[in-house]
């Protein structure tokens, strides 16, 4: 049995605005069903890809199919499979949630108790049925959001473009959003989900496409992609006089790099951590200064690009 | 105070970033200064209006007919008709017969008849017959006040003809010859001058009053008294084409301007919206759906369109409340331009929405382009009163012709042929306006 075609198909994408290439020959295939990830910088290109897939730009070069049946990225065919959850808040906020929904379902031609059933459908899921008729305007910013998120599903969408949903959210409504995006994912929806914060991408997302400079560095998987990485494990303590005789020392067994005031080692493969801890007692460093995780996404984006992410 | 000028000094900042305003600030005054000058012909060596269309017609053979009408087509504000143009571009005298349909077609507002019978046989004085479209007040005293002033330089040696006349009637050529013989060897005896020629000017109807050069009794139509005294000898039939029946006409005749105004701020500020709706990225997500473009754009001219319709008849109603504006009769009518008008204004206000970068370039740009469309289409001062070029351009407005059809429905009670050239222009207006908006729009990034 062959797999299913790509629900988003692109090859070579280019696209400039004047003088910029904002992306430079992005290729990737997203099948149909997965949770998809676009982790990088502001203005590495995630937005522009976004754009790009839910018609609203053209390409400068490539191809962009969209919906697994070859229709181009902004046919109409392809804009009526998906859902876009805009970086803003695109709603209308003098009207009421409601009121919103209707005019955005009437534009996916829904009327009547199609519609009705729709908003009843979606105002449930997002846990806003109660305040149906409020205006937005009144909502706290996670409800907005999540009503954000309701209206871009009102067309029962097979794919759903997030392009940094949870910007100024609060926490508890930020994981209100995640478990129910996770719930629809696993109910089959195709969610490409862009951001950059790692965190988020870890914890949502079953491949990634890590994006910089409008090219595509990395995808795969979490585990792919950290296997990519030269060290299992990473070390962290204070940077400064008192460990930097310490620094010195471990650059022989592995890479140093200081940043924000903190020294990250992470030892070359098969470097055995009592070795470690012989070198910190040999120095007069309490255990207690360091601390040890394993590798992120962040430490792949700093060993692609010599860059963090929120550089 | 350091808060306060840090504080200024960010609003300058942010003035000098915006290239728009910092235009408009120097362009709109300028502008409307050399508008105001050139409609009240400041520092001009020839002050006051010109070209303002008078039609004539000239029934009569007398000499004093001609004279009349070189008289007029002297007054400088006055441009003096006497001919009808043909289809074929030939022309043949102005009748009497062309006058209604002519004005009802705006050709011109005022015209003069020097009808055959000038020279009154029942009684001292002559007989003129006026018609008038009084639908700008300011110009229609104006051209009143001209008429006036150059009849009653005339009416002397009119007067003259028409006391010969009588006396002719009455006593006979033969008799009345030598009278005139004898008065005139008595005048050239006692005063001096050629008795031939003082016989000449007598039958010519001039004995003087009209400062023939004689300084006897020479006339000052200027002053009231000789003013009234020559009024009670010229009888001018007034025919009123139009706005006759009119019962409130002041309000009448005003509304159509205070309507445009109002209509072009009103849906250029709604236009507008877009920029609100691109900020909030409802754009995005509205072009994301089987929505496009297009579809945004017309559906922003069709409610605009609407929005405009429902603000002009609450305005026409809320004028026939107040001031007695009459729009029952002509409502079809009045309904049908205020359609087009707010169509056209909506079609403007794209259209600078589309050149605008921003929302506020949008309102400095538009408050710019509807006070120069408004004072050169008319909504401000009579367009006669402009210099021709101007005159030329008010034409070129969607307010002027607006406003004409504002005019025509509620002062001239125009039929629908009579309407359809307005309407048609009004309707290719707002086409042009709106192809050169779905045309910027498509180019610009405003949905992007």
């Amino acid at each position: 049995m062959s797999p299913p075609s790509p629900i988003v198909s692109a090859k070579g994408v280019v696209k400039r605005f004047g003088p910029v290439t904002a992306l430079d020959g992005v290729s990737l295939d997203i099948a149909p069903g997965e949770f998809f990830g676009l982790l990088g910088p502001n203005g590495a290109g995630k937005s522009t890809l976004m754009s790009l897939i839910s018609g609203l730009k053209s390409l400068d070069g490539g191809t962009l199919n969209v919906n697994g049946e070859g229709a181009a990225a902004g046919s109409a065919g392809a804009r009526r499979s998906l859902g876009l959850v805009p970086q803003h808040i695109a709603l209308y906020t003098d009207l009421s949630a409601e009121a919103n929904l209707r005019i955005f379902g009437g534009l996916y031609g829904l009327r009547g108790r199609a519609l009705e059933g729709r908003i009843d459908s979606v105002l449930e899921a997002v846990q806003l049925a109660d305040r149906r008729r409020d205006p937005v305007k009144a909502f706290s910013g996670g409800m907005q959001r999540r009503l954000n998120l309701a209206a871009s599903l009102l067309n029962e969408p097979r794919l759903l473009l997030c392009d940094e949903p949870t910007v100024g959210v609060d926490p508890q409504s930020r994981n209100a959003i995640f478990e129910f995006l996770k719930e629809r994912n696993r109910a089959g929806l195709t969610i490409i989900y862009s951001t950059h914060y790692m965190e988020e991408a870890t914890r949502l997302c079953s491949r990634i496409g890590i994006i910089d400079h409008g090219r595509i560095l990395a995808l795969g998987t979490i585990d792919e992609l950290l296997a990519r990485l030269p060290f299992e494990e990473e070390i962290r303590y204070p940077s400064g006089p008192a460990t930097a005789a310490l620094a010195a020392e471990l650059a022989a067994f592995g890479e140093v790099a200081s940043l924000d005031g903190t020294d990250r080692f992470r030892p070359r493969p098969g470097y055995p951590l009592s070795s470690f801890y012989a070198i910190t007692e040999r120095h007069g460093l309490a255990p207690r200064l360091f601390t040890s995780q394993r590798p992120t996404l962040e430490a792949l984006f700093l060993q692609l690009t010599g860059r963090t992410l929120r550089e | 105070m350091h808060t306060i000028l840090v504080l200024v000094r960010k609003d300058f900042a942010l003035l000098f970033r915006d290239k728009v305003s910092i235009s408009l600030t120097f362009l709109v005054p300028f502008v409307l200064i050399y508008l105001f000058g050139q409609v009240f012909h400041v520092n001009s060596k020839d002050p006051g209006p010109s070209g303002i269309p008078i039609a004539v017609v000239r029934q009569s053979d007398d000499p004093a007919a001609a004279r009349l009408v070189e008289a007029l087509q002297a007054v400088k504000p006055l441009r003096v008709v006497t001919e009808f143009v043909n289809p074929d571009k030939s022309t043949r005298p102005l009748a009497e017969g062309d006058l209604r349909p002519l004005m009802r077609a705006d050709a011109f507002r005022f015209a003069l008849v020097i009808p055959a019978d000038l020279i009154r046989q029942d009684g001292i004085g002559i007989h003129l017959r006026t018609y008038s479209n009084p639908r700008n007040e300011v110009e229609a005293q104006m051209v009143n006040g001209i008429l006036q002033r150059t009849l009653f330089s005339s009416v002397p040696e009119l007067l003259g003809r028409s006391l010969q006349a009588r006396a002719r009637a009455a006593v006979g050529g033969e008799r009345l010859d030598r009278f005139n013989d004898a008065v005139a060897a008595s005048v050239a005896r006692t005063f001096g001058g050629d008795a031939a020629d003082i016989r000449a000017r007598m039958a010519a109807g001039s004995f003087g009053l009209g400062g023939a050069g004689t300084g006897v009794g020479t006339a000052q139509p200027d002053r009231p008294a000789v003013r009234d005294f020559l009024s009670s000898l010229v009888k001018v039939e007034d025919i009123q084409v139009a706005g006759k029946d009119v019962k409130s006409p002041s309000a009448t005749m005003l509304v159509g301007g205070w309507a445009m105004q109002f209509l072009l701020f009103a849906l250029t500020a709604s236009a507008t919206a877009l920029f609100s709706e691109k900020a909030s990225g409802i754009f995005q997500r509205v072009l994301s759906s089987p929505a496009t473009r297009s579809d945004i754009l017309w559906s922003k001219f069709i409610y605009g369109a609407i929005l405009g319709l429902v603000q002009l008849m609450v305005l026409f109603l809320a004028g026939q409340l107040l001031y007695g504006i009459e729009i029952g009769p002509q409502f079809p009518h009045l309904l049908l331009v205020c359609v087009v008008a707010a169509s056209a204004c909506t079609a403007f206000g794209m259209l600078i929405a589309s050149v605008s970068p921003t929302a506020e370039a949008a309102r400095g740009i538009s408050t710019f382009v509807i006070l120069v469309t408004c004072a050169v289409g008319g909504a401000w001062f009579p367009v006669s009163f402009m210099p021709e070029f101007i005159q030329k351009c008010s034409r070129l407005t969607l307010v002027y012709w607006s406003m004409e059809g504002f005019s025509q429905v509620l002062w001239s009670h125009a039929s629908l042929a009579e309407l359809l050239p307005t309407l048609g222009r009004l309707a290719a207006m707002t086409a042009a306006l709106m192809a050169l908006a779905v045309w910027r729009f498509r180019r610009g990034r405003i949905f992007e």
